[in-house]
């Protein structure tokens, strides 16, 4: 597996538009802000889940991402509750433990290795975000 | 032709007549407040903002200021004030819903983007939010009993009758850490009057009017607006089990990491 962990610094359409939905004023909010997320900055993770939680108040991707000198560091990824993810074409099987994958996420403001999904590409190829879809 | 389908048939004419007897003088006994009379708002409702285009008459009116009492206003700004600066500093401060505590009435009426089901009977009307799974039971036709005897909850005792097409819900009994509209504080003497009312086949609001002559100078009355979902939208379950924010003793959330 090509190892690989980029962190960018820019802000970019999509972290805006996160920013946008799960801003800490933003109506759209059940359970918690994401103050404690840096909604400007983006990290690429590849690895291996360890575990998909489809749970509530929120779902959670456990995966285990190796640097370049291939020593792994695992991730809690935090996803939206499964009624969100729903609208944006994730199901409850939708990835699953020993498979590898992609994920975009905004980093926790405090360093540690936890972060807020952006989007994540499965192994069938499908790009999948952690945005509502449904039309308001 | 034998007795019994001759009984059968009397039997008939009789249901028949009957109907055609109550069709006939239902206007004049009972009228928009029959339940045959009612709007149906029976489905699942999505919290509707109004798109960029969307027909103004459909979007919900600004609500009215909220004004506290000075002894209950100072400490309310206070905690804002907090709030900002903390998330200024990247924290948030606790909150109900950050411990998966109910939002109660009326706050669960509209819980971010999920939306609420009616389920509407001739002496009940049910109200069920996506999130957190809240139930509010609405008892038709039934008067409100004294405040002094609700036991405080989340969501309190809920009336309600018909005006024309309008569904008039009276609330009393919602204990003050229930958090309030915009966090408002209350005391046990909230009463909370709601207007709900199908502009459209599509488009429903609920105006809520929330006396307190305790805390508040005059009441503050908002107005939400939802939109019809698909008909065969099914609600998705929603069981706080997995809840890794926790509140530490400063009383700021934060995530819990799994190692493995």
């Amino acid at each position: 597996m090509k190892i690989m962990q980029a962190v960018r610094t820019r802000a970019c359409c999509a972290a805006l538009l996160a920013a946008g939905v799960f801003g800490a004023a933003s109506p759209l909010l059940a359970h918690h802000s994401f103050t404690m997320f840096d909604m400007t900055k983006r990290v690429t993770l590849i690895g291996t889940i360890t575990s998909f939680e489809w749970t509530n108040p929120h779902a959670y991707i456990e995966i285990d991402v190796p640097d370049e000198k291939g020593v792994v560091k695992h991730w809690s990824i935090e996803l939206g509750s499964p009624s969100i993810l729903m609208q944006s074409g994730w199901k409850f099987n939708s990835i699953k433990a020993g498979e590898k994958l992609t994920l975009i996420i905004n980093p926790m403001k405090s360093g540690q290795a936890g972060g807020f999904l952006s989007t994540a590409t499965l192994p069938d190829g499908r790009t999948l975000s952690n945005g509502p879809q449904r039309p308001q | 032709m034998t007795a019994l389908h001759v009984h059968h048939l009397i039997r008939k004419i009789g249901l028949a007549l009957g109907s055609i007897a109550i069709l006939a003088v239902a206007p004049a006994s009972a009228p928009a407040q029959t339940p045959g009379n009612t709007p149906d708002f029976t489905g699942v409702w999505g919290i509707y903002r109004g798109a960029k285009g969307a027909d103004p008459k459909f979007t919900p009116p600004a609500p009215s200021p909220l004004v506290l009492k000075p002894e209950y206003d100072k400490p309310y700004q206070a905690r804002r004030a907090e709030e900002s600066a903390a998330a200024q500093r990247g924290e948030q401060l606790a909150s109900s819903g950050v411990q998966c505590i109910p939002y109660g009435v009326p706050s669960m009426m509209s819980i971010a983007i999920y939306p609420v089901e009616f389920i509407q009977t001739a002496k009940q009307v049910t109200i069920i939010s996506e999130a957190f799974s809240e139930v509010r039971r609405v008892y038709l036709d039934r008067p409100q009993a004294k405040m002094d005897d609700v036991a405080p909850g989340y969501y309190g005792r809920s009336v309600g009758h018909w005006d024309g097409d309008t569904l008039v819900v009276d609330t009393v009994g919602i204990k003050p850490a229930v958090s309030g509209y915009r966090g408002m504080p209350h005391s046990p003497q909230m009463h909370i009057v709601e207007r709900i009312r199908m502009l459209s086949p599509e488009i429903l609001h609920d105006q809520i009017t929330i006396e307190d002559p305790v805390v508040l100078e005059k009441p503050v009355t908002y107005t939400l607006a939802f939109k019809r979902m698909a008909s065969d939208y099914e609600m998705v379950e929603f069981v706080c089990d997995n809840n890794r924010e926790y509140v530490d003793d400063k009383g700021v959330v934060r995530l819990k990491l799994h190692d493995k």
